[in-house]
């Protein structure tokens, strides 16, 4: 089995959801610049795809993709899975004692009941009222790129869940060169699904394919902020060729092993 | 007159600035010439360069600039270990996202009239420990 390939999908949203469209504000990468594909950190990405064979010519295996769309300009992704509720609990948890210890100071040392109010107000920020039609990947509070909850005149500032993968179809899909479906990690309590695919490397050629993406607009709705979706799509390529796979690490492979030269 | 500086505007999102390494190629090469793709969030305003080591970010007087980085493997390492720019136009501090140790960088623009201000990226790559650092210069510009 060869080393699974990573597609990142890295979409500007707040550009996107202005311009209605991913193009220009989608930007993909893989890890298979070795092996020859081009257009990396553009949204013009050709993944190229060798071929794996035994020695009689007979297929050795396929090719696994996995695709992983990230938010520019987001919280990334490197926080663990779940940050947003984990920051929701986190900050009900730090508004709770705030509250308690407004209630335990003896009355004629209140201070200004109001000033304690507002400050209530902030650390408790402004949740995400979340309908089954609108239930985003982020549906506890509205979060500033700094991970800090932000309350309801600040709203302006906040960050974008990343964008969701809702299908992968087209070309490649209809000719039967690759099976992508939609996965669910081992961490199935939070958001943690992703799309993979396998790929079909006996049928050399250039194919395209194409992901719909759903991004998710912060709006105010009757009082309450909620999580529009927004489906937009997103094309890239395949490139599947007849050469033989080579091994990232030693950059070699033509041979029996894959270990370089003496 | 000069413009007067404006005052910290927290209602407004930062720009972000993103910088996405190939780690496994810069190790590779030693340098993140080839393995570096710069984006920020600020396209509508004028930013140029997206995608390459020179991407011009369009900044004015007030604006907040965040800077953090993806690997472009998802288990590799990568971080920012500092940015080096002139401290007279913004003085980036690194923090972290509440609750965990990811960091970003962060800081205000403090003047208008700054024409093109080259910067440094130190990166943090792997389990090396020399930081690698940006050979084509990013840059703000007024």
């Amino acid at each position: 089995m060869p080393q699974q390939l990573a597609i990142i999908l890295l979409v500007d949203v707040a550009n996107a959801l202005e311009m209605k469209t991913l193009e220009g504000n989608a930007y993909l990468f893989d890890n298979m610049k070795l092996h020859g594909s081009e257009g990396q950190g553009t949204g013009e990405l050709v993944t190229a795809i060798h071929g794996s064979y035994w020695r009689d010519g007979s297929q050795a295996t396929e090719q696994v993709l996995n695709w992983l769309p990230y938010s520019l300009g987001s919280i990334p992704p490197t926080v663990p899975r779940g940050y947003e509720a984990e920051r929701a609990r986190q900050t009900d948890r730090e508004a709770l004692s705030e509250l308690e210890a407004m209630v335990h100071k003896p009355a004629n040392q209140g201070g200004d009941a109001a000033a304690q109010l507002s400050h209530l107000q902030q650390t408790l920020g402004t949740r995400v009222r979340s309908t089954r039609r609108t239930r985003g990947p982020a549906t506890q509070k509205i979060l500033d790129v700094t991970g800090n909850v932000i309350s309801y005149d600040g709203a302006a500032a906040h960050t974008y869940p990343p964008p969701v993968i809702t299908d992968i179809y087209g070309e490649a899909v209809d000719k039967k060169i690759m099976y992508p479906a939609e996965y669910g990690s081992p961490d199935m309590v939070t958001d943690g699904w992703y799309w993979s695919a396998t790929v079909d490397s006996t049928r050399p050629g250039t194919y395209a394919y194409t992901m719909a993406v759903q991004l998710h607009r912060l709006l105010l709705q009757g009082g309450d902020w909620t999580w529009e979706p927004v489906d937009l799509t997103c094309e890239s390529k395949l490139r599947i060729v007849s050469e033989p796979k080579r091994n990232a690490f030693t950059k070699s492979g033509l041979g029996l092993l894959p270990i370089p030269p003496a | 007159m000069p413009p007067r500086a404006k005052t910290r505007d927290n209602s407004r999102a930062p720009i972000s600035i993103t910088a996405v390494l190939d780690a496994v190629g810069a190790l590779a090469a030693g340098s993140v010439r080839g393995h570096l793709y710069l984006y920020d969030t600020n396209k509508a305003g004028g930013s140029t360069g997206f995608g390459t080591e020179e991407l011009r970010t369009r900044v004015r007087a007030g604006d907040r600039v965040l800077w953090n980085c993806l690997a472009l493997e998802c288990e590799a390492f990568v971080g920012i270990a500092a940015i080096e720019v002139d401290r007279a136009v913004i003085e980036p501090e690194r923090k972290v996202y509440p609750g965990t140790d990811v960091a970003y960088w962060i800081g205000t623009v403090k003047k208008d009239d700054i024409d093109v201000v080259p910067y440094r990226i130190k990166f943090l790559v792997g389990t090396r420990t020399e930081p690698i650092v940006t050979t084509l210069s990013p840059t703000l510009v007024g």
